[in-house]
């Protein structure tokens, strides 16, 4: 499928003005940018070339707004919506384009996707005709666009399937995405494997708050265990409305077993009321405060006292031994320091691994249609070691069910039907050399 | 007759990847590649016991300034904290700035040639990620002669390759605007072949021709002079290794001699080391590098091949104006028309002479004392029909016969040619 243009409503916000550099640039096309005002979109214009580092998109840009949108539209072969991820909103605006698409009526075939991150792919689409539905899609980027490469393209039981894949080719090919297909399920696969580790880290945060709660788990799951960010710091960075969002979403709608984990614990519930939401507004699991002298201090909220302290060095000797081999690259060494210490902390962080491999290849039977999926999505998606790549950190398959019969509650392998999902395992096509790291 | 140096293969690491940080030292970079060299060439770290028991192994290390980067020297006695295999084994490293790993290979062809040794670890490597850029420019600017062209002066390099722009546009009379855009077109070359190369460091990024062509801007400033971020090469952690061996071991792999690549020729010189002093010395010769087309002419000799016989080139392209030289110093087209093979696309990955599929220094990466080893490599990869996604085919749709490579070291000082090729 040629794509010379595409529109993007809602085009000033952060994803929209990112995922309109990806067509513009990549995919070289004449991308519309569709905001509630010229102005914004005239903003969103100045910044998203910065994006992709290259000033040669701006002029594929062209900044409008939504009294605009027919002629926008009219000459485009996709239209991409990247608005509030508000049920109303999206009815309000789907609903023009599919009024603006009947008005057009050329004969001309438009791909219309949304880049909703929690809502209904399905239900959206029926606010369409039924001949317009069958170009409907889900089409999900991670943030930002250009680090995270991982693009999540959902059909609905009404998406014409040739032109599913020509997408599905155009993302790879052209814009040189990691393509995944999945389904039209709440969080889709990358967020719903991604913020049920990070919310399970929240509940042992508030659990071991008496041990410092926050700081202390994200010392023990920080980068050594494949990550470049701990996953607290994560949260902070992505924000608790959004975190709050696709949990709240998750424990709604989907019953696997993991139900429980999905609960956000009444600590984070409190710090979105005071609007203490992370990195964007100042604060919220950590805080950076300036010192008189000019130091810049890393502050985090202490659950057990309600205040911010300063953010503990923790050293634990199994992550001492698990650092030093990784910094030689002697990684099976630094796996078995943690399989070998039988602290608490070594505890936790061994069992947080087995049940993130756990449940994402259990999420990627149900989401994903291939075990591989579950891989691509945590490594281009959130850029952590994947679980099959973690299966190979751990010594290999056998070694991973010997862990887990080990260590893991009997009733969870039940459920998952553990050893037909052992025989599911495939050999990864991910290093995880790269993902762990020799850090704190 | 002279004995054959076979090349058995290697490995590189992922140039995307940052180690410093990862928070892993150089010995983690070692210990991945060599281990995932063996693994790929199908030897262990027994097998090099039993070699050195012998005394038929050596290892030679190509790095350009670790004692910098990373305050580290002796760095070919380091691999023994890679494995305890390498006690014992005859080992040293190489130098010559950002053709060390080149001076590694010569060496160890040397070696093998001789029958000193049976195989030969050829190890090139660089860390770079652990200082800010401007430290990094400042370090490199050791490859020139530092007092006179490098020391207080912000990135040396791309203003003495600014330079090399600015004599070959005079030597030539070209049109300039000509020149700029056959440059932009080389890096867009680079960065869409590096799209394809699996361990390319650039292989996520974009640039497009609009793009390079663009300089002065925010998002492509300049920084020779006349060059833009575009037209550089990227500041790079990475190590590869190569294995060469005699005829005696291939027999005793029990490997098939006609199947396996081997080094057929080589040309190395050195040109006057000031920039000022190269351009004088050249004004006698019809090509602006005089000495880089000897050592090519010479390794064709050594070859006993024209340029005729080579189907792929990897190429020093640390700047696209040396890359716009290298055209007409490999005999692609004559000097002052190097244009011509980069308008006509002949240049291109699908082309009757592609430069760089791997992306090259621009698209893969440049890890400095690395880059000589990888390009050996990737003449490797290409004869041996391994290169898999960057796989070089003739029209008729075969594997490469012959490969060459240029590797430079200092602004094009140090010329080293090799040809790999299959009998």
């Amino acid at each position: 499928m040629q794509i010379h243009a595409v529109t993007i409503l809602g085009a000033n916000g952060t994803m929209g003005r990112n995922i309109a550099a990806i067509f513009a640039s990549f995919g070289s096309a004449q991308v519309y940018l569709v905001s509630r005002s010229i102005e914004k979109s005239i903003s969103a214009k100045e910044k998203a070339y910065k994006s992709v580092r290259a000033e040669s998109v701006k002029k594929k840009m062209i900044a409008s707004d939504y009294s605009q949108l027919e002629k926008c539209v009219e000459k485009s072969e996709l239209v991409f919506e990247a608005c509030a991820e508000d049920w109303e909103v999206k009815v309000d605006l789907h609903s023009r384009i599919s009024e603006v698409l009947k008005k057009i009526n050329d004969g001309k075939d438009r791909v219309i996707c949304t880049g909703t991150s929690g809502l209904s792919i399905t239900k959206l689409s029926e606010l369409y005709s039924e001949e317009q539905r069958k170009l409907f899609m889900g089409m999900h980027f991670f943030n930002p666009p250009y680090n995270m490469t991982l693009c999540e393209l959902t059909p609905t039981v009404y998406t014409d399937r040739t032109v599913f894949n020509e997408i599905f080719k155009y993302g790879k090919d052209t814009l040189y995405r990691t393509m995944v297909e999945v389904k039209d399920s709440p969080a889709f696969l990358g967020n719903r494997i991604g913020f049920q580790f990070i919310n399970e880290a929240l509940q042992m945060a508030e659990q071991y708050k008496y041990n410092g709660g926050i700081d202390y788990i994200d010392s023990i799951l920080g980068p050594f265990t494949g990550r470049a960010m701990a996953p607290l710091v994560t949260a902070d960075f992505v924000g608790l409305d959004v975190h709050k969002a696709i949990v709240d979403n998750l424990y709604e709608n989907t019953r696997d077993y993991a139900h429980d984990t999905f609960i956000l614990p009444d600590f984070a519930e409190q710090l979105i009321k005071e609007n203490r939401l992370g990195k964007k507004s100042g604060e919220g699991l950590y805080k950076t405060i300036m010192h008189e002298s000019g130091v810049k201090i890393r502050q985090v909220y202490d659950i057990e006292h309600g205040n911010y302290r300063n953010v503990m060095k923790y050293k634990f000797p199994f992550v001492e031994e698990m650092i030093s081999a990784f910094r030689e690259g002697d990684y099976e060494q630094g796996i078995s320091a943690l399989i070998n210490n039988r602290s608490q902390e070594a505890n936790i962080c061994c069992n947080f691994l087995l049940k993130y491999i756990l449940y994402s290849l259990e999420t990627a039977r149900d989401v994903g249609y291939d075990i591989h999926s579950a891989d691509d999505v945590m490594a281009a998606g959130f850029n952590w070691c994947p679980p099959l790549a973690m299966i190979k950190a751990f010594g290999g398959i056998e070694a991973f069910q010997k862990l887990c019969e080990e260590r893991l509650d009997s009733d969870m392998l039940n459920k998952v039907h553990f050893s037909e999902l052992v025989e599911e395992v495939e050999i990864s096509r991910y290093d995880y050399r790269r993902f762990i790291k020799a850090k704190y | 007759m002279e004995n054959k140096v076979y090349v058995l293969g290697g490995s590189q690491t992922d140039f995307e990847r940052n180690w410093s940080k990862e928070g892993k030292n150089v010995i983690a970079l070692l210990k991945e590649v060599v281990s995932d060299a063996l693994v790929e060439i199908g030897l262990n770290y027994e097998d090099i016991v039993k070699l050195n028991n012998e005394n038929r192994v050596a290892c030679f290390v190509g790095n350009f300034i670790a004692e910098e980067y990373i305050q580290q020297g002796h760095l070919g006695a380091l691999l023994t904290e890679v494995n305890p295999a390498f006690y014992g084994v005859p080992s040293a490293r190489y130098e010559a700035a950002c053709a060390s790993s080149s001076v590694a290979l010569d060496s160890a062809i040397t070696k093998i040639k001789a029958e000193e040794y049976d195989l030969a670890v050829v190890i090139g490597w660089e860390l770079m990620k652990t200082v800010d850029s401007k430290t990094c420019g400042d370090i490199l600017g050791r490859a020139a002669y530092y007092e006179k062209e490098g020391k207080g002066i912000d990135f040396p390099f791309p203003k003495l390759f600014g330079k090399l722009a600015d004599e070959t546009i005079k030597k030539y009379c070209l049109d300039e605007n000509r020149y700029m855009d056959a440059l932009a077109k080389i890096s867009v070359i680079n960065y869409s072949n590096a799209k394809r190369n699996p361990k390319a460091q650039t292989r996520k990024w974009f640039m497009d021709y609009d793009q390079a062509s663009h300089r002065g801007t925010d998002t492509n400033n300049l920084i020779g002079n006349r060059l833009g971020i575009s037209d550089c090469s990227q500041v790079t952690d990475g190590a590869a290794v190569v294995f060469l061996a005699s005829a005696r071991l291939i027999k005793e792999l029990g490997k098939d001699q006609k199947s396996i690549p081997i080094v057929k020729g080589y040309g190395h010189r050195t040109a006057p080391m000031l920039f000022e002093k190269k351009i004088r010395d050249n004004a006698a010769s019809e090509y602006v590098l005089p000495w880089t087309r000897k050592a090519v002419d010479e390794a064709y000799k050594r070859a006993g091949l024209t340029v005729d016989d080579i189907d792929v080139f990897e190429t020093h392209d640390c700047f696209t104006s040396s890359e716009y030289a290298a055209i007409s110093a490999f005999g692609i087209t004559a000097p002052g028309k190097e244009y011509e093979a980069v308008e006509s696309g002949r240049i291109d990955f699908k082309g009757d002479k592609p430069i760089n599929p791997s992306g090259g220094l621009i698209g893969c990466g440049h890890p400095v004392g690395a880059s000589g080893a990888r390009m050996f490599l990737d003449l490797y990869k290409q004869v041996s029909g391994t290169a898999g996604t960057y796989q070089v085919r003739k029209e008729n749709g075969d594997v490469p016969r012959n490969g060459m490579m240029l590797n430079i070291g200092g602004s094009a000082t140090t010329n080293y040619v090799f040809v790999v090729g299959k009998e």
